[in-house]
């Protein structure tokens, strides 16, 4: 295992107050959020979460915010978390390296697996990925699997690029924009050719923007992102815990999915469903072959 | 009766452009696809410029914009003065001392100058500091895509507009930088090391085009509207054919197209069973009350239609526009803003009125100055939003379909106004003091003006001391009786919007004009308003089958049966006002369907109806009906799979 410096920069720390019923020495339970946009935003939702779990589980609940995966995974080695919420590839590559579990998985409109998509402008006359060669593309991310490894698997899978090869062997270039919505957004406004990124990423364009952009290939499905926990977290608060994140379903309860990044819900999952990720990230040299969950 | 989802017009007229900023509702889409909000320094800017294109200058809301707290999740407390202190280190500039003493002396040219360079440094700033974290992947990322946010203000709709060149050649530059900044991957795996070169080659050139083209002073001379464009376009460096000039946005925090839960509409002939599509003046009235194109510039390209604001002929209590509105649901419809000329240089923002009932609550406006319904809607279309002369037929097509607005049935009342026994005990007491004379109310009871057997209304304006007179003793505080069916569901109340509850309302009536009631009485005059306010189904329910985009298409389809008249009649004015206003909104509306599967169906709908427009303009009346019966078998095709 390869230790790094500590990169557990937490950008904001927020204690949500502790119920009163809560044992005065409970320990408390410790999410640790990963901004998926911009930091700032998850910030209110932290609290929000937190004080429902804390009614619902009679403990302190505590949130932090992350700068990155690697922060929060290394909050869930330490300690410092017990509970984070991440996509597929973070997850495997958590579960290989210090043996995060996964609790549940989030469902998007109806399913809890989605996919990627190749998309590109109408007017652009291109019609398959092989038209793609020598054009640009942006994904979202390096470490996503819907906004890189399975876009970009699409081009392995119809022999145009192979996964060990160089992605500026068939792209002019390559760009990674830092989010669907600017990967996307490069598309429709013409600052690229096509971009790689999660099928619902188009729903962050504007109307008008688009009418103009279409999807030429799409990956196969991803399981959907997921509640993880720190390997030896108690079976019992891990299992409250479970319950309480399920009770979101609950038609009273639904209006706290958007304090967790907006799932339509949550169902049971194993790591089992990750089997494809995880050989994908194998696929791409992500993860090491000598080492079990 | 255009749906909360509905969204603006492009500006397929005189090379006007749409709102760009307000991105469209993604309706509670997972965090794969989370919009980004607005960063509070460009949304301050871009507000404050907005602000000081009105007149008068609302000079304290531009001031409050800079140094108010901030309430937005992770700036709470702090002020946009605060935000903009690191853009200091840049060029050692005060920005804040330079805004304030701009906003302090009043001077709308150096407080351009001033926040348009604030606002360039601060993106500068991050920049900077990225370019000195680059060995720390995680933190650069963040410094990139923080510079990045504020760069918006500039960027979209603005830069695109004036240089689409420039505009996308930067936009490709910001893709070199988080491109070259390297990626943390996860526990080690993805790392991939910043690219130096790449990343200071672009920097560079970002950072050479801020600096001469937003932190230059311009002044205010013989510059007349206030937009973030860029100097080049200024000084007529980049040509753009003026299309910056005439650009139409409105700043952030604006809301204008969003609605939930969305009311339900009652239309009159609807309940007694008749079909729109029968009704042609009906029909075309809906059309009407749905499209933009009747007014003038800006509300044409911002896509304001009569249902932007009386969405389903109710209220948009969510409208918001920073500037015109005092708080959600209200607007000043004779300001600056959307027609200089109709500016009445007061700032006076009204709550705007359910319309439902409209045929029995003459007389109309707030201050029941118009007495013809007629009258009043030309007021809006011509004088308010700055619309050309309306036909007769528009005009009274439009009063038609008002007039079938109906209140939402009530549960607890008789037709004469009386509770019925359903209704709760409370509310009952508080019918007997509703109806009792009050020496406070100088011997009147509140049925006095409410009449119940009347609708609750008497036609008459009273000064009940709500208003605002301009001198002691003048009598210009005047205001049309409102009715009080369906009220439960109309809050915030009086013209103003000032109160925010019914109890609020009876807490008022009790002490303005001293009526002594004990709280007992408050608490039953109060169930008394909610029972007559009460509706059985406020809202429209979606399922799967009653989907957002099932209504939107089934009433952008309703309008298109008026071809029915309008082509046989070869009435081109009138068709092609129907199919300016239905094809853009067709395409528009169709990302707000459920299955994302038909939206290439709904934009093949929407070539077949540009087909008949083309028809219809080219004065090919054969063809235009051949396509209009193209058109029907393809509704009737995809017609029902559409959700
Ligand atoms: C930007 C928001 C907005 C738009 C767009 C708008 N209205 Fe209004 N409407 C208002 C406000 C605010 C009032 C109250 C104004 C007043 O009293 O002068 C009002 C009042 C009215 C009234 C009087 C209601 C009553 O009971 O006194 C009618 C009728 C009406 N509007 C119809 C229309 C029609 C028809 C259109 C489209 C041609 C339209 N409005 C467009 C905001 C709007
Ligand atoms: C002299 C006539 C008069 C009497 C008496 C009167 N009202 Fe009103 N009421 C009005 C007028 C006029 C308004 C509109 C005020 C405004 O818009 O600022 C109004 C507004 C209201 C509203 C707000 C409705 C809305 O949609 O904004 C309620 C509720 C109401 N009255 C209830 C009462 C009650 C309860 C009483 C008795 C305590 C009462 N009124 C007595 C004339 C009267």
């Amino acid at each position: 295992m390869i230790r790094r410096t500590a990169l557990f920069l937490t950008i904001a720390l927020f204690c949500c107050a502790a119920l009163p019923a809560a044992p005065p020495d409970a320990k408390p339970l410790v999410l640790a959020f990963v901004p998926q946009e911009n930091p700032e935003k998850l910030i209110g939702d932290v609290d929000a979460i937190c004080a429902y779990l804390e009614s619902e589980l009679g403990l302190p609940v505590k949130g932090y915010v992350t700068l990155d995966h690697t922060a929060a995974i290394e909050a869930l080695r330490n300690g410092d978390a017990d509970v984070s919420f991440m996509g597929g590839l973070p997850y495997v590559l958590a579960h290989n390296e210090i043996g995060a579990q996964v609790v549940l998985a989030e469902v998007y409109r109806g399913s809890p697996t989605y996919r990627g998509r190749i998309f590109v402008r109408k007017d652009s006359g291109i019609k398959t990925l092989a038209d793609l060669r020598g054009k640009s593309i942006a994904f979202a991310d390096p470490i996503s699997e819907s906004g890189f490894l399975y876009p970009r698997d699409i081009f392995a899978r119809e022999g145009l690029l192979p996964r060990d090869a160089d992605l500026k062997s068939f792209f002019s270039t390559v760009y990674f924009a830092g989010g669907y919505q600017q990967a996307i957004q490069a598309v429709a406004n013409g600052f690229v050719d096509a971009a790689g990124v999660s099928q619902f990423a188009d729903l962050l364009l504007r109307p008008e923007e688009l009418a103009e952009v279409t999807w030429i290939a799409e990956s196969d499905l991803i399981p959907s992102h997921v509640v993880v926990a720190r390997k030896g977290l108690d079976p019992e608060r891990l299992a409250a815990f479970k319950r309480a994140m399920l009770k979101l379903n609950q038609p009273d309860y639904r209006h706290l999915l958007k304090h967790v990044y907006s799932p339509d819900g949550y169902v049971e999952t194993s790591h089992q469903a990750y089997a494809p990720v995880e050989e994908l990230a194998r696929a791409y040299g992500l993860l090491r072959t000598d080492r079990g969950g | 009766m255009k749906t909360a989802k509905s969204t603006p017009s492009p500006g397929l007229v005189a090379g006007l452009l749409i709102a760009g900023l307000m991105l469209a509702a993604t309706g509670g889409v997972a965090h794969i696809v989370n919009e980004e909000p607005w960063h509070p320094v460009p949304a301050a800017y871009l507000r404050s410029l907005f602000y000081a294109n009105l007149k008068p200058i609302p000079w304290h809301r531009i001031a409050s914009e800079y140094d108010a707290p901030l309430r937005e999740p992770g700036f709470a407390g702090k002020t946009v003065y605060e935000l903009l202190a690191p853009a200091q280190a840049v060029a050692g500039i005060d920005h804040a001392a330079a805004i304030r003493r701009a906003i302090a002396e009043r001077d709308r040219g150096a407080l351009y100058d001033a926040s348009t360079r604030a606002v360039a440094q601060l993106v500068r700033s991050h920049l900077e500091r990225a370019a000195a974290a680059l060995d720390r992947p995680a933190v650069a990322r963040s410094e990139v895509l923080a510079a990045q946010r504020i760069y918006r203000a500039f960027a979209d709709p603005y830069l695109e507009a004036a240089a689409p060149e420039v505009y996308r050649h930067l936009g490709r530059t910001w893709l070199e930088l988080t491109s070259s900044i390297g990626s943390p991957g996860v526990l080690g795996a993805g790392a991939t090391p910043p690219e130096r070169q790449r990343f200071a080659r672009a920097s560079s050139e970002v950072l050479a085009f801020l600096r001469d083209n937003y932190e230059v002073a311009r002044g205010d001379a013989g510059r007349g509207r206030l937009m973030p464009l860029p100097a080049a376009v200024d000084c007529g460096a980049i040509e753009n054919d003026g299309v910056a000039g005439r650009l139409a946005v409105l700043p952030p925090g604006s809301n204008v197209n969003d609605q939930d839960p969305l009311p339900l509409l009652r239309l009159n002939f609807e309940a007694r069973g008749h079909d729109e599509r029968d009704l042609f003046m009906v029909a075309y009235g809906d059309m009407v009350f749905d499209s933009p194109r009747i007014f003038g510039e800006p509300a044409r390209s911002l896509g304001i239609a009569c249902s932007t604001c009386h969405n389903r002929s109710d209220v948009n209590r969510d409208f918001f526009i920073p500037g015109l509105s005092h708080k959600a649901g209200s607007v000043d419809v004779d300001g600056e803003y959307f027609n200089p000329r109709f500016n009445d240089q007061r700032d006076d923002p009204l709550d705007i009125p359910t319309l439902r009932g409209l045929r029995f609550t003459a007389p109309y406006g707030r201050d029941g100055r118009f007495a013809s319904l007629r009258d009043f809607v030309r007021n809006v279309i011509v004088n308010e939003f700055g619309g050309p002369e309306p036909t007769p037929l528009v005009l009274d097509a439009l009063v038609a379909y008002l007039l079938e607005f109906d209140w939402l049935p009530s549960p607890y009342l008789l037709p004469d106004g009386r509770l019925n026994d359903r209704a709760p005990e409370a509310a009952r007491r508080g019918e007997a003091l509703f109806n009792k004379p009050f020496p406070g109310l100088g011997g009147r009871a509140c049925a006095t003006c409410h009449v119940p057997s009347a609708n609750f209304i008497d036609r008459q304006v009273h000064d009940v001391g709500s208003g605002d007179p301009s001198a002691p003793g003048a009598r210009d505080s005047f205001f049309d009786t409102p009715t009080l069916i369906n009220v439960k569901y109309t809050a915030p109340y009086f013209h103003d919007g000032s109160l925010e509850t019914l109890r609020d309302v009876v807490e008022w009536f009790d002490d303005k004009h001293r009526l002594q009631l004990t709280p007992q009485e408050v608490d039953d005059l109060t169930a008394y308003l909610e029972a007559v306010g009460e509706a059985e189904e406020p809202y429209e329910v979606f399922d799967d089958e009653n989907t957002p985009f099932a209504l939107a298409w089934a009433e952008l389809s309703t309008f298109l049966s008026t071809l029915d008249t309008l082509i046989p009649a070869r009435d081109a004015t009138h068709a092609l006002l129907l199919l300016d206003t239905v094809g853009p909104d067709l395409r528009l509306d169709a990302s707000a369907a459920q299955d994302r599967s038909v939206i290439p169906k709904v934009y093949e709908i929407a070539d077949a109806v540009a087909a008949i427009r083309a028809a219809i303009a080219a004065g090919d009346w054969p063809a235009a009906a051949a396509r209009y019966e193209n058109y029907k078998s393809l509704a009737e095709l995809y017609g029902p799979s559409l959700r």
